[in-house]
């Protein structure tokens, strides 16, 4: 077995649940002391317990695109206040720049954590606030062409010094956001988690005593690298690349590609991300922590044991991230709407595991998160809600893709439509999946899912950052890829379809509806070898029409609701030969959307 | 108070145990644990009771009051044999049930599969109406929209319908006609639940859930409650029976034939209100572990602590929101139990890192431990307590199980010692302190991240191996009092007999209290306050024999999460609006740490409960001796290998230091050097550090 210095295993494992066990408990005090929704039930947030040197030794159970970013912002605050970090501080800071932040709307707050006087660790958190200022409300508009637009920039500052609140940068903070009191609600919520998370990593190093301790926490870092690297020498030697693409960007978008190089060799791994388009002038540049994010997430959803989240884990992986790129932008590039990079980044990977472990990875779901910020006035008070909407996997070999789940990149929730609809001037007319969705197979996608919003007052708007329009989730093993994200201005006639990401807010009047279309996961394998039964199951549970089953799945269901063998036998013969498109003409019809082209696998809209 | 004659049961249902406790007058106590009869567990549970009056020459109508908890309600949804139940929903809003919180228990994994809705898509129906978060009707009920679906329901032989519609929380009068109307379309047998009637608070998934998991139990649990009634009766019992509910009270079997989903958590609350009447005067945290699972809860004033963040069929429940999205939602009161996946059948196993875990996987009762010979091969959790000396290999169940030390050891050594290079009593040491570890987690998922110091509480260690564990968790807590009640190994039954009956109605009221009165806010109570009366006098209790207590969830304006507080009330009996934001803001501050009093305080839900105490009281517990004293030898890491004496609990009349065994019938409680054991008048023991 492996040998970590002279500590002992069983002490090892105690202290490393203690550790895991604090920063849940943060987590735990965020998520129940927090104003925003988008923390409070979104839990888009995440904590941290770093040792006396800034490296992660715990990350609370939020999201695992977080997993990457307190590294970056820890050496940047340990190299800029080395020697005056004092009892008694809190750190805050969100830029990119300068920080190791990702983008202004995450806000780092950040506890120097000491025991016998010693600086023993730090407790750390990071919340996405409802609002930074800038250009639009929400602070994530993909239409900023420089950071100095996007709102706030804080560098590392010291929030509180030796336990004195900084009076003048919370008056600065309050003015420069749209909703001050959820900004202000949910940075208190941060504090109590440090210094919950302080008492008992200082009880922790007590008990343990300080240098044995500290010998102890390199010995898991040592142990975790260790179990990275089990992990990684179990994979087969290779190199293996994969591209996807964004639709791009504003009314008339190009594509953006972005590629991976995976290179496995021994116990190392080599991510190259040159390939990825330049970085453009639109808040959609992606600082570098959240594409490794990405990659250490990968690994772990890949690995057959727990890696724990001990820094060391990471030292096995080297990651190339090109200068000027979407990956890793420099200034004064935009950032605000970077996530959707990075849920790219997670399908990109996804494409290379799916070639190296072809069992554990599932086609294309969803693609991440469809991010409307919907804002305006209500009874004199301004309102901006944020949602994060996704829920559809791309299936496996051997499984149909999974319906309503977050995308692994981020264990989000959903907000509650009552809740929604008792706080803001909003009313969702519906929730659900869409029939005739999700990409085709022997095992087929997820289908993909509706929400639609009713304004009930004028002057609403919506900052929209979306993707998936015109490239669908891929699909694996001769599958269709899924079906695309739309959204809809006023379904019905004259209706209006939007691009996936454009260029303004888009202003709605009273009554007014904006309809979200998730996209439907891609399938596995051909349509044509799916079990009769299951596509019959699919037309009972009233997810699939007979038609439609018929026209994509050559499968014949009579009139007493059986499956008609012979005719299904038939029907497959004559759909060998191609039945062209016809899963998108069903799930496009049933939205009125009758005029669009396929054409090198990218949907185009007339 | 009991007359003489007057004897009371406990009925508490495991899947492999039925345990039956007999009480009557002067403490007298009788513990019978019997095989349950799962094709009918009416059966057993007639065949234990009669075991036992019969064995102490007690007749049968001299028993007065019959107190019963059972896992029937949870193995139903985790064996997925619930009735075929349909839902019915506002339009738009069917895959509500399916998309849940979206949330699942894991973080890195690309194959998760989610449990299946316990109502399939075909059978969630909408029907056409809206009302909107005031409860203000938008769209009026088209009735014929509900006959429609009514029609597919009749087809379709269901045995459950559901009813949860957008917003009923604050109107239920579409649900109810769209019941009335079903109930004029349907046959009589099909069980009807409006999500209204259950759980009438805001947030549409949960409610829906909730709702759905009530209908699902209705038919099952109706039977089971008809065989358990029938097969008592035919053996001359006629005392009324009462189930435990999840929140610690107990309701009739009729009110609980109404509303099953009440009682999911019966068993393990009745052991948490067992310590919360045992031990009234001291604040505890109960640490319950059996085969499979560790279970804590707290107990502050005398009063259990409740949740309704709560999922059924979810496997483990560390009563953390960070990993729920496992199981079915269930948002009624339960007693906030954290579960941990660490038991007497927990495999040890070492990781590719070479660190030891114990649990979550389990051995269960099959094979069981490598030392109960039935084919078990890894090493257990129980294995390496037997190896440390522990437990008495000729003695567990009053020697009705025997161990067999020397193929634990050989075990242990194989799979754990030699990987670690270490002695075998090391290895089997390492193995514990790893459980406890583990254990502790669930402990401070009660207290520390509720913003409680354990050091200020007793640890109240229940179950078989509760007291083998509880002074070495104490000792990682910082505790210094360990509390053993009697009966440690089927204390659940004994709980029963000490829960008052309890009721608690609830209506969503989503306000701030800068925009309502007091007057409005008491009159809503005092609606509720009415509703309670009627839930009373079913149960047989007059205005006058229980207190009405006003509580309400609360939170500051936009939070997300409430904090149930009492609501105090002014001297014209209105509720205290001061009074309530300083209630809710002391307890936010116990909390989380820190208040906002600059903010506005509102209340999302508004609750009434009342109870009437229990008539049984534990002064004095008549303690059986045990078996023969002894001595063997028992190893504390430190403190080496040592003899330990072997004593009955009788035998602790006079203090002794540690270190001690003291073995029972049903558990062994284990004290280490440094701690002392001691006895109190109503038979438990306390455990100080010395």
């Amino acid at each position: 077995m492996a040998s970590y210095g002279n500590t002992d295993p069983i002490t090892m494992e105690v202290v490393k649940n203690a550790l895991s066990s604090i920063a849940d408990e943060m987590a735990l005090v965020i998520m129940r002391t927090a104003y925003s929704s988008i923390v409070r039930d979104s839990m888009d947030y995440s904590t941290g317990v770093c040792d006396r040197h800034g490296r992660v030794v715990a990350h609370g159970m939020t999201m695992a695109l977080h997993l990457g970013s307190f590294p970056d912002a820890m050496t940047q605050l340990v190299s800029q206040y080395e020697g005056d970090i004092l009892e008694g501080d809190i750190f805050v800071f969100n830029d990119p720049y300068t920080a190791g932040g990702m983008h202004l709307p995450d806000v780092y707050i950040v506890k120097p954590i000491f025991e016998a006087g010693e600086l023993e660790g730090y407790a750390a958190t990071l919340v996405h606030q409802i609002d930074m200022g800038g250009i639009a409300p929400g602070s994530t508009a993909t239409f900023a062409t420089e950071i100095f637009q996007e709102g706030l920039r804080i560098p590392v500052i010291k929030l509180y010094e030796q336990g004195r609140p900084n009076d003048t940068f919370f008056k600065i903070m309050s003015l420069n956001s749209r909703v001050p009191d959820k900004l202000l609600g949910d940075m208190r919520a941060q504090v109590a988690a440090c210094n919950s998370a302080a008492q008992a990593y200082a009880k922790l190093v007590a008990k343990h005593g300080s240098e044995t301790f500290r010998r102890l926490i390199d010995d898991l870092h040592d142990y975790a690298e260790h179990v990275a690297r089990e992990e990684i020498r179990r994979l087969p030697d290779g190199t293996w690349s994969f591209t996807d693409y964004l639709d791009g960007l504003g009314d008339d978008p190009e594509p953006l590609p972005l590629k991976a190089t995976v290179t496995i060799d021994g116990d190392n791994m080599l991510v190259d991300w040159t390939g990825s388009a330049p970085q453009v002038p639109a808040g959609i540049n992606c600082p570098s922590p959240f594409v490794v994010s990405t990659v250490q997430m990968m690994l772990k959803c890949v690995a057959k044991q727990e890696i724990p989240n001990f820094d060391g884990f990471s030292r096995p992986i080297e990651i190339i991230l090109p200068e000027g790129t979407l990956v890793n932008p420099t200034p004064p590039a935009a950032v605000a709407a970077r996530a959707i990079i990075g849920w790219r980044a997670v399908d990109v990977l996804q494409g290379v595991f799916a070639q190296i472990v072809p069992d554990d990875v599932p086609a294309a779901g969803e693609g991440g998160v469809t991010f409307p910020a919907i804002s305006g006035w209500d009874q004199g008070r301004r309102f901006v809600v944020s949602e994060t909407l996704c829920g559809s996997w791309g299936a496996l070999p051997e499984r149909d893709g999974v319906f309503g789940i977050p995308n692994p990149g981020g264990n989000l929730t959903n907000q509650p439509i009552e809740m929604i609809e008792a706080l803001y001037p909003i009313e969702i007319q519906r929730y659900g999946m869409l029939e005739n969705s999700g990409g085709p197979g022997k095992f087929r996608g997820a289908p993909g899912i509706v929400r639609s919003y009713r304004m009930l007052n004028d002057e609403t708007l919506v900052v929209l950052r979306s993707d998936r329009k015109h490239h669908l989730p891929w699909a694996l093993g001769g599958g269709a890829p899924g079906t695309p994200c739309l959204h809809i201005v006023n379904p019905g006639p004259g209706q209006r379809l939007l691009p996936p990401m454009p260029s303004d807010p888009v202003k709605f009047g009273v009554d007014e509806v904006f309809l979200h279309v998730g996209a439907g996961g891609g399938g596995y394998g051909d349509p044509l070898e799916r079990d009769p039964a299951m596509v019959l199951e699919d037309v009972r549970e009233e997810q699939l029409t007979a038609a439609y089953v018929k026209a994509v799945y050559g499968v014949v269901i009579d009139g007493e609701g059986r499956v008609d063998a012979a005719a299904t036998a038939a029907k497959r013969e004559e759909l060998r030969g191609g039945n062209g498109h016809a899963y998108l003409d069903f799930a496009l019809g049933a939205l009125g959307i009758d005029d669009f082209l396929v054409k090198d696998g990218i949907v185009h809209y007339d | 108070m009991s007359k003489p004659a007057d004897w009371t049961v406990g009925v508490d249902i495991g899947g492999t145990f039925t345990d039956i406790v007999l009480a009557g007058p002067e403490g007298a106590l009788f513990v019978h644990k019997t095989l349950s009869t799962p094709d009918d567990y009416g059966r057993g549970i007639a065949t234990g009771v009669r075991a036992v009056l019969e064995g102490q020459g007690i007749a049968a109508s001299a028993v007065r009051r019959v107190v019963h908890a059972t896992t029937v309600a949870t193995n139903t949804v985790l064996e997925k044999k619930g009735a075929k139940t349909a839902l019915i929903t506002t339009q738009g809003f069917r895959d509500v049930l399916e998309m849940r919180r979206l949330r699942i228990p894991e973080m890195y994994t690309l194959k998760y599969q989610r449990p299946e809705p316990l109502v399939p898509r075909r059978l969630r129906l909408e029907v056409t109406e809206r009302l909107g978060p005031r409860g203000e009707v938008r769209v009026p009920l088209d009735e014929a929209t509900v006959t429609t679906a009514a029609e597919r329901i009749n087809a379709a032989g269901v045995g459950a319908v559901a009813i949860s519609l957008i917003h009923a929380y604050a109107n239920p009068d579409h649900e109810h006609r769209v019941a009335e109307i079903l109930r004029e379309t349907l046959d009589g047998e099909v069980y009807i639940t409006c999500s209204s009637d259950i759980l009438p608070v805001i947030r549409e998934y949960e409610r829906t859930s909730t709702t759905v998991i009530n209908a699902y139990l209705g038919p099952a649990l109706r039977h089971y409650f008809e065989s358990v009634m029938g097969h008592l009766r035919a053996i001359d019992v006629d005392a009324p029976i009462q189930i435990m509910k999840s929140d610690g009270g107990v309701m009739t079997l009729e009110a609980a034939s109404d509303r099953p989903s009440y009682i999911v958590e019966s068993g393990p609350a009745a052991g948490v209100i067992g310590a919360a009447r045992t031990a009234a005067d001291v604040n505890s945290i109960t640490l319950d572990m059996g085969g499979t699972t560790a279970k804590a809860s707290i107990v502050e004033g005398g009063e259990v602590a409740r949740t309704a963040d709560y999922e059924v069929g979810a496997g483990i429940n560390l009563s953390s929101k960070l990993i729920m999205g496992g199981g079915y939602a269930l948002k009624l009161p339960v007693i906030d139990i954290s579960e941990i996946g660490a038991g007497g059948g927990s495999l040890v196993s070492i990781d590719a890192g070479g660190l030891v875990h114990v649990g979550p996987e389990s051995a269960g009762a099959h094979p069981g431990p490598v030392a109960y010979g039935q084919g078990g091969e890894q090493v257990t959790f129980t294995d390496a307590v037997l190896n440390l000396g522990y437990l008495n290999p000729d003695h567990l169940v009053g020697g009705g199980l025997k161990l067999d030390t020397d193929a634990a050891r050989a075990a242990l050594m194989e799979q754990v010692a030699k990987t670690l290079k270490k002695e075998a009593l090391d290895a089997a040491w390492g193995v514990f302190q790893v459980a406890c570890g583990t254990m502790v987690r669930a402990v401070k998922a009660v207290s520390t991240y509720r913003g409680r110091d354990p050091r200020d509480f007793a640890l109240f260690a229940f179950g078989g191996n509760g007291p083998v564990v509880a002074t070495a968790i104490a000792e990682l807590l910082e505790m210094t009092h360990v509390i053993v009640p009697p009966n440690p190994g089927v204390y659940s039954a004994y709980g029963l007999l000490l829960s008052g009956i309890e009721h608690e109605v609830t209506r969503g009221h989503l306000v701030r209290l800068a925009e309502t009165t007091p007057a409005d806010l008491g009159a809503r109570f005092g609606e509720l306050e009415e509703e309670l009366a009627q839930l009373m006098a079913d149960e047989g209790y007059g205005v006058g024999a229980f207190d009405a207590e006003w509580r309400a969830d609360t939170r500051y304006a936009g939070q997300a999460h409430e904090l149930t507080v009492p609501v105090p009330r002014t001297s014209d009996g209105a509720p205290d609006f001061d009074g309530l934001q300083k209630a809710f803001g002391d307890e936010h501050e116990r909390t989380y740490g820190h208040q906002a009093e600059a903010e506005e305080v509102e209340c999302v839900t508004l609750r009434v409960n009342g109870r009437v105490a229990a008539e049984f009281t534990p002064d004095k517990i008549a303690v059986a001796d045990g078996g023969p004293p002894g001595s063997r030898a028992a190893y504390f890491g430190p403190a080496g290998q040592v003899d330990a004496r072997v004593v009955s609990r009788a035998a602790l009349v006079e203090p002794v230091a540690g270190p001690l065994i003291v073995e029972e019938y049903d558990a062994t409680c284990v004290v280490p050097p440094g701690w002392q054991a001691s006895l109190d008048d109503a038979g438990n023991i306390h455990l100080r550090v010395m």
